[in-house]
């Protein structure tokens, strides 16, 4: 018994072993000193952009400084910051909710910098003060289980609207837009699109078919997937795209508008290592770094000279809805407050 | 005993030997105090204060009819999985009481083994069997069943727990007096009566023991409803929710406060038996050793076996699926391999992995020896005062964790101890949330010893350091073994408080698990989980290696009951 566990931990280490390898060659190739000044510096980042971390390695190759990260939601970052009242040990926040970004930065817990990458950043993507700056645009749009819709008999839903059809009671899932920052997005999208009477009318035709909000925007993708529902809500990356390879579903964009959320970049006043920090978002902002970013996990780049992923489908940016992304951080409180009103037991 | 030198020295070592043992409780105070007291009530401040303003603001909030259904959430749902729990523990430990040696040392195997539950991984190996598409209420039985609810945290709560409840369970068990079962059945009393009449009441104090410790765990539990609960709320996914949805954290922490009363109360009824237990306790009575087996009615024999042959089924169920779930795809009703998902760990994999050890191993020892020397300078020394401290240091494991994380953050971020993104404030949250879990066995483990044992130490002369050293601790060497082994399988496993406080460069495998499932990567999650498993299993069989020996070393190779369990003492 005991010679066998021995063997099927050996063999576990060593295939993570193997996964770990591929990725590591982070041992730095030149010489110059003076192209690079923060040489043996490490950054540290809180992350919440999935797959991002495999930009790290050519970052560390070309500029000699090392980054460590941690995955965090930008939730409980937001939280841990506010606990500390806003002293971290963390350099940069990288991804995730914008509206986390936008709290931070009232509470004066990042630093301002405006890179001189970020001129060619559509000014709708980044803070005016300069407290973050969009890396990409998460759009979002639906997942539905061919099979599921199918067998019940129901049409695959085109547009927003389509999903306030009871045809489709205790058919959809979605995370609650209290805690994932893609559903509050969506929310606040298209009721800046609606305007508010017709938008909470539709959300409200919206909650009678779903069942209960899920506690994280991993959670809808997955779901759907295994048939436990027939359509999910949810950001709309490459990952997301590489579903359909592996399940009967289909991801589709909503046809009347698409709601999208930057995903920030930001740099913490509490930052010991500002210089390399900035070296750093500058390079994730470059048109090298976006394309790599691009590469680890297929979004609409930040980066207007950067191209649409086609690994994302078939996006219309067209369709992108026209969004002042300020009221996500300043309507945050009363929106949620009037959702959690109308979602009553089914949302925390 | 170095029992035979002279006086003049003895008295001065018995100064140093004094001043040892004060310096001993003084850094087990100044423990309890910096690393429990203080971040708990740095987090219950805030709660108290908006803007630098002291407020009641967040309590008044609280005292609405939708918190008020939470309460009755919370406490209906533990209640009835904890209840549940004991039940299905009683039975198995009951079945396990009359079994053969070789039947007893494998179920005593394998429920060590199944106590190590990955967070969110059975729930998610459970929605996968019994979901709306699970592979057997869908795909086998053709029924399409809502999981999420009531029912399923129920659920969940109960086979999570029912390997630790049984463990604790057996060790009451393993106190019953043989010879009163024997003198019942003598007497002409039937198998029936003697249960009835003599096993139950010996391990009542045990079983409510049991009862409420699965209480307090169940109350503050908030992975399994998370997951499962749908739009079922607790408290505890409240307060956890409320920290990372609205950044209220004054909110937050109130929430948190509701909670205590509740832990309070259960800590209240866990004294009362514990006195009760210790009353009953000679020293002298174990069962083990003997060839006697218990033989019970046939009918109840049956109910007995159908329960354990249950719960073999549903682990073989929770681990074969998770095992499955690491090398293939079974979402879409058709088992389709891969070996994606090991290739997909995170880069951090190893590190946080190699982090996870040493913490966790740095914390059970610690643990262990911090919780006997509370239960010691408790209840075998009686200073005045420690039953305060004995509640402190019981706190963290009841509140959520989640709040004790926050607590440290709150404490730790600023001067004079300003530890936050060090390993240091990782290990110290490990080791003073699971205190409670080595005080709690230590207790049991000193009332089955004869009081008499130290007055009469002291009496030959040895002084209080070399009691400590020469009788206590060899003495609760098993205890502090079984205590590594929970807390160390504890914090492999955690989540709760340690959310806050990984920093770059400072992740544990059981986050990396978490940040997977929070990402909807499932497979990869069931990889890492399978890691903690093995991991986890590894340094507890050398653990139980370790205690066997010395088991053997002290009865002089006397017992069968060779398998050893965590906590087997603690009730």
């Amino acid at each position: 018994m005991k010679k066998v566990l021995a063997s099927l931990l050996a063999s576990a280490m060593l295939a993570t072993a193997f996964a770990g390898c591929s990725g590591d060659n982070s041992s730095s190739g030149g010489s110059g000193t003076a192209e690079k000044p923060y040489e043996g510096t490490t950054l540290s980042v809180m992350l919440a952009y999935g797959g991002a971390e495999a930009t790290f390695d050519a970052f560390t190759e070309k500029t000699g400084i090392k980054v460590e990260y941690v995955e965090i939601s930008t939730g409980e970052a937001l939280a841990q910051l506010q606990a500390a009242n806003g002293s971290t040990t963390a350099d940069v926040w990288f991804g995730g909710g914008v509206d986390s970004y936008i709290a931070a930065a009232e509470l004066g817990y990042l630093e301002q910098y405006v890179s001189p990458e970020a001129e060619a950043i559509n000014p709708t993507y980044r803070d005016k003060d300069g407290y973050w700056t969009g890396l990409a645009l998460v759009p979002a749009g639906f997942l539905v289980n061919n099979d599921v819709l199918e067998e019940k008999g129901l049409d695959i839903p085109k547009t927003w609207e389509d999903l306030a059809d009871p045809q489709y009671k205790n058919e959809i899932i979605m995370a609650s837009p209290a805690i994932s920052g893609t559903q509050y997005a969506i929310l606040n999208g298209t009721l800046q699109a609606w305007g508010e009477e017709k938008g909470w009318d539709i959300w409200s035709r919206i909650n009678d078919n779903v069942d209960f909000y899920a506690k994280g925007g991993g959670e809808p993708g997955p779901k759907t997937c295994a048939g436990e529902y027939g359509i999910a809500i949810l950001a709309m990356t490459g990952s997301t795209f590489a579903l359909e390879e592996e399940y009967p579903v289909t991801a589709v964009y909503p046809e009347d508008m698409i709601p999208w959320t930057p995903a920030p970049i930001g740099i913490f006043k509490d930052s010991e290592n500002k210089e390399a920090a900035k070296i750093f978002v500058d390079y994730m902002l470059s048109k090298e770094g976006q394309e790599a970013l691009r590469e680890a996990d297929a979004r609409i780049m930040a980066r207007e000279d950067v191209e649409v992923p086609s690994a994302i489908g078939n996006v219309d940016t067209s369709k992108l809805i026209q969004q002042d992304v300020t009221l996500f951080g300043s309507q945050r409180e009363a929106i949620l407050e009037k959702w959690d009103a109308l979602a009553g037991e089914k949302d925390s | 005993m170095e029992t035979n030198q002279p006086l003049a020295r003895r008295a001065g070592r018995y100064r140093v030997a004094n001043l040892l043992d004060w310096l001993l409780l003084g850094l087990l105070l100044a423990g309890i105090a910096l690393f429990i007291l203080y971040p708990i009530l740095s987090v219950i401040a805030t709660s108290f204060f908006d803007q630098g303003e002291f407020t009641l603001r967040y309590y008044q909030d609280l005292m609405s009819s939708a918190n008020l259904k939470l309460m009755q959430n919370s406490l209906w749902v533990t209640t009835l999985s904890s209840c549940l729990t004991t039940i299905f523990a009683f039975c198995i430990a009951l079945y396990t009481f009359t079994a053969s040696a070789r039947r007893r040392a494998f179920i005593q195997r394998s429920l060590l083994l199944t106590m190590i539950s990955p967070p969110f991984v059975s729930a998610l190996a459970f929605i996968m069997l019994f979901g709306r598409r699970g592979l057997i209420t869908y795909q086998l039985l053709g029924l399409s069943i809502n999981p999420y609810g009531w029912q399923g945290i129920v659920a969940l709560q109960t086979i999570g727990n029912i390997s630790f409840a049984t463990l604790l369970l057996m060790g009451s068990f393993d106190a019953i007096d043989l010879k009163q079962v024997l003198a019942s059945r003598d007497l002409g009393a039937s198998p029936l009566q003697t249960l009835w009449r003599v096993v139950i009441p010996s391990v009542r104090p045990g079983i409510l023991s049991v009862l409420f410790t699965l209480f307090t765990m169940n109350l503050a539990d908030f992975g399994t409803p998370i997951v499962i609960g749908g739009r079922y709320k607790v408290l505890a996914t409240e307060a956890y929710l409320q920290v990372i949805s609205t950044a209220n954290l004054g909110k937050a922490s109130a929430i948190s406060v509701l909670m205590i009363p509740p832990a309070i109360l259960a800590f209240y009824f866990y004294r009362k038996t514990l006195s009760r237990t210790a009353n009953l306790a000679d020293g002298s009575k174990s069962f083990s050793g003997s060839g006697y087996t218990f033989e019970l009615p046939r009918s109840i024999r049956w109910v007995l076996v159908g329960v354990v042959g249950l719960f073999f089924v549903v682990m073989a169920l929770k681990y074969g699926n998770i095992l499955l779930s690491t090398v293939s795809n079974t979402a879409s009703g058709e088992i389709q391999f891969t070996t994606r998902y090991f290739q997909d760990l995170p880069r951090s994999q190893m590190s946080s992995f190699w982090h996870s050890i040493v913490y966790s191993i740095i914390a059970g020892g610690a643990a262990s020896l911090l919780g006997i020397l509370l239960s010691y300078y408790t209840h075998r020394r009686k200073l005045p005062g420690m039953k305060v401290v004995e509640f402190v240091a019981s706190l963290p494991y009841i509140i959520p964790g989640t709040f004790f994380g926050l607590g440290y953050v709150a404490a730790f971020s600023h001067e004079p101890l300003m530890i936050r993104g060090t390993a240091a404030i990782i290990v110290f949250n490990y080791t003073f949330r699971q205190i409670s879990v080595s005080n709690k066995s230590a207790n049991a483990a000193f009332s089955a010893i004869d009081e008499k044992l130290e007055p009469a130490a002291q009496d030959l002369g040895a002084s209080r350091i070399e009691i400590l050293r020469g009788i206590v601790l060899p003495l609760l060497k098993p205890v502090f073994l079984t205590c590594f082994i929970t807390v160390f399988t504890s914090s492999m496993t955690a989540v709760g408080a340690i959310a806050f406080l990984i920093s770059p460069g400072r992740n544990v495998a059981s986050m990396e698990l978490f940040q997977s499932i929070e990402n909807g990567r499932y497979g990869v999650a069931a990889v890492q989980a399978v890691m903690i498993i093995l991991v986890t299993m590894a340094v507890n069989l050398l653990a139980m290696h370790l205690l066997d020996r010395s088991r053997k070393q002290q009865k002089g190779g006397k017992g069968h009951v060779s398998a050893t369990e965590p906590s087997q003492e603690a009730v």
